[in-house]
């Protein structure tokens, strides 16, 4: 089940890639790294600070050497994205980065109540590197306007549709073997409708992409507390009954299969909402093209009004 | 509501480096280099001084197919505003002879 997923995931990403701009799928980028992560993290910018964008690209131009313009880059990318102000992003980030801790520290609190071993440490390692990615993208996603309220509405629509197969209990995460109508709703259903109401709200493909992106990130990161929740609660304990082995081995499992139910939950989310959202975008006559990024940047000479 | 808050250590590296030759417009690059600051702790903290009006901006028209750089440079309340914080920071740290006094 695990591998057909990841094979449609890539093969998504790959179609994304070339419908995003066949030409530099085919012929590689025209600019190097620096320039387009750089380019990539002051689109993150709010409007007023647009100005400050188009100095640190500049400045960008004028570094030689790789590493130093790579350095250059990933210190302007962090300024960008910590760069006040915020608004009602704020509240979205300070919310997912709770959940992101929280989980971390249930997830320690049964590591250490139960003796858990040394993989289950090298695991902890992997969450939180993963928990990092997910709230950079988060903390970059928030800041597109317009993303977060639909984005963070469409995760909760996810949550709750999980939790409703899970019969909203604990005993349902950690028991409970999804049907197959219930796959469908979950994993088809709902992603396709929340990216195609993404799409259909902003009325446009590229921000309906980013909502059903931010939903899958927001969904994940939920239901990743909820069932590490659930384990930290039950430890060994509920259905399904696993006599034979030990309550550690059982609770260390537990722990693994919602660490793969985070990535899963998020990667199908987000595949499935793109392909709802650029469906719509299509069905509707729009461009499923996206806008390049940066939707605050000018391409305008600052100093002479010229395009550069 | 802007907030005044004191500037940090590196604020008045910065300032320091600006207010040595305050006529001068600076690149970023540049500044970062001479005071040891990485870019993403100098644009910050660049973006609060032209916020409180002690940091002027200027563009310098690209060369060719370069982009125009931006540069920097002290408004006189910047000037006034550095000259106050060296001395201030230099009462700080230089300890006052009463309170050695007091202490014997």
């Amino acid at each position: 089940m695990l591998l057909p997923i990841l094979m449609v995931c890539l093969l998504g990403s790959g179609i994304a890639m070339f419908r995003r701009s066949p030409q530099a799928f085919l012929d590689g980028p025209s600019e190097d790294l620096p320039t387009r992560l750089l380019r990539w993290g002051v689109g993150l910018l709010s409007a007023e600070r647009a100005e400050w964008g188009q100095a640190m690209l500049g400045e960008l131009d004028y570094i030689d050497g790789r590493l130093r313009r790579l350095r250059f880059t990933l210190d302007c990318v962090i300024a960008a994205l910590l760069l006040p102000p915020w608004g009602r992003a704020a509240a979205g980030v300070w919310t997912m980065i709770a959940i992101a801790v929280g989980s971390v520290g249930l997830y320690a609190s049964v590591a250490i109540r139960y003796g858990l071993g040394v993989g289950d440490w090298v695991q902890a390692a992997i969450l939180v590197v993963i928990l990092n990615g997910y709230l950079l993208a988060t903390s970059a996603l928030l800041r597109r306007p317009g993303i977060a309220i639909p984005g963070l509405l469409g995760g909760l629509f996810v949550i709750l549709t999980w939790l409703t197969v899970y019969g909203f209990t604990f005993y349902g995460v950690i028991g409970t073997i999804p049907t197959m109508w219930d796959r469908l709703v979950t994993v088809i259903a709902v992603p396709l409708l929340v990216g195609a109401a993404g799409a259909l709200c902003s009325r446009d493909a590229a921000a309906g992409r980013r909502v059903a992106r931010l939903a899958a990130i927001s969904a994940g990161l939920g239901l990743y507390l909820y069932g590490t929740l659930a384990v930290a609660v039950l430890g060994a304990g509920g259905p399904p009954e696993d006599t034979g082995w030990t309550v550690r081995y059982i609770v260390s499992d537990r722990l693994g299969n919602r660490l793969v139910d985070l990535l899963m939950t998020t990667l199908v989310t987000a595949t499935v909402g793109w392909a709802g959202a650029a469906a719509t975008a299509w069905l509707r006559g729009g461009s499923p093209t996206p806008t390049r990024p940066g939707p605050f940047i000018s391409t305008a000479n600052p100093g002479t009004g010229e395009d550069v | 509501m802007q907030r005044n808050r004191p500037p940090s250590a590196q604020a008045i590296r910065i300032l320091r480096a600006m207010a040595a030759d305050p006529a001068r417009w600076r690149y970023g690059y540049d500044l970062a280099t001479e005071v040891h600051l990485k870019s993403g702790s100098l644009y910050p903290i660049l973006v609060r001084l032209a916020d409180r009006g002690l940091l002027e901006t200027s563009w310098e028209p690209g060369v060719g197919s370069r982009p125009p750089r931006h540069l920097y440079r002290l408004t006189s309340a910047g000037r006034e505003f550095a000259a106050a914080s060296t001395v201030a920071r230099v009462d700080r740290t230089v300890p006052h002879p009463r309170s050695r006094w007091s202490e014997a």
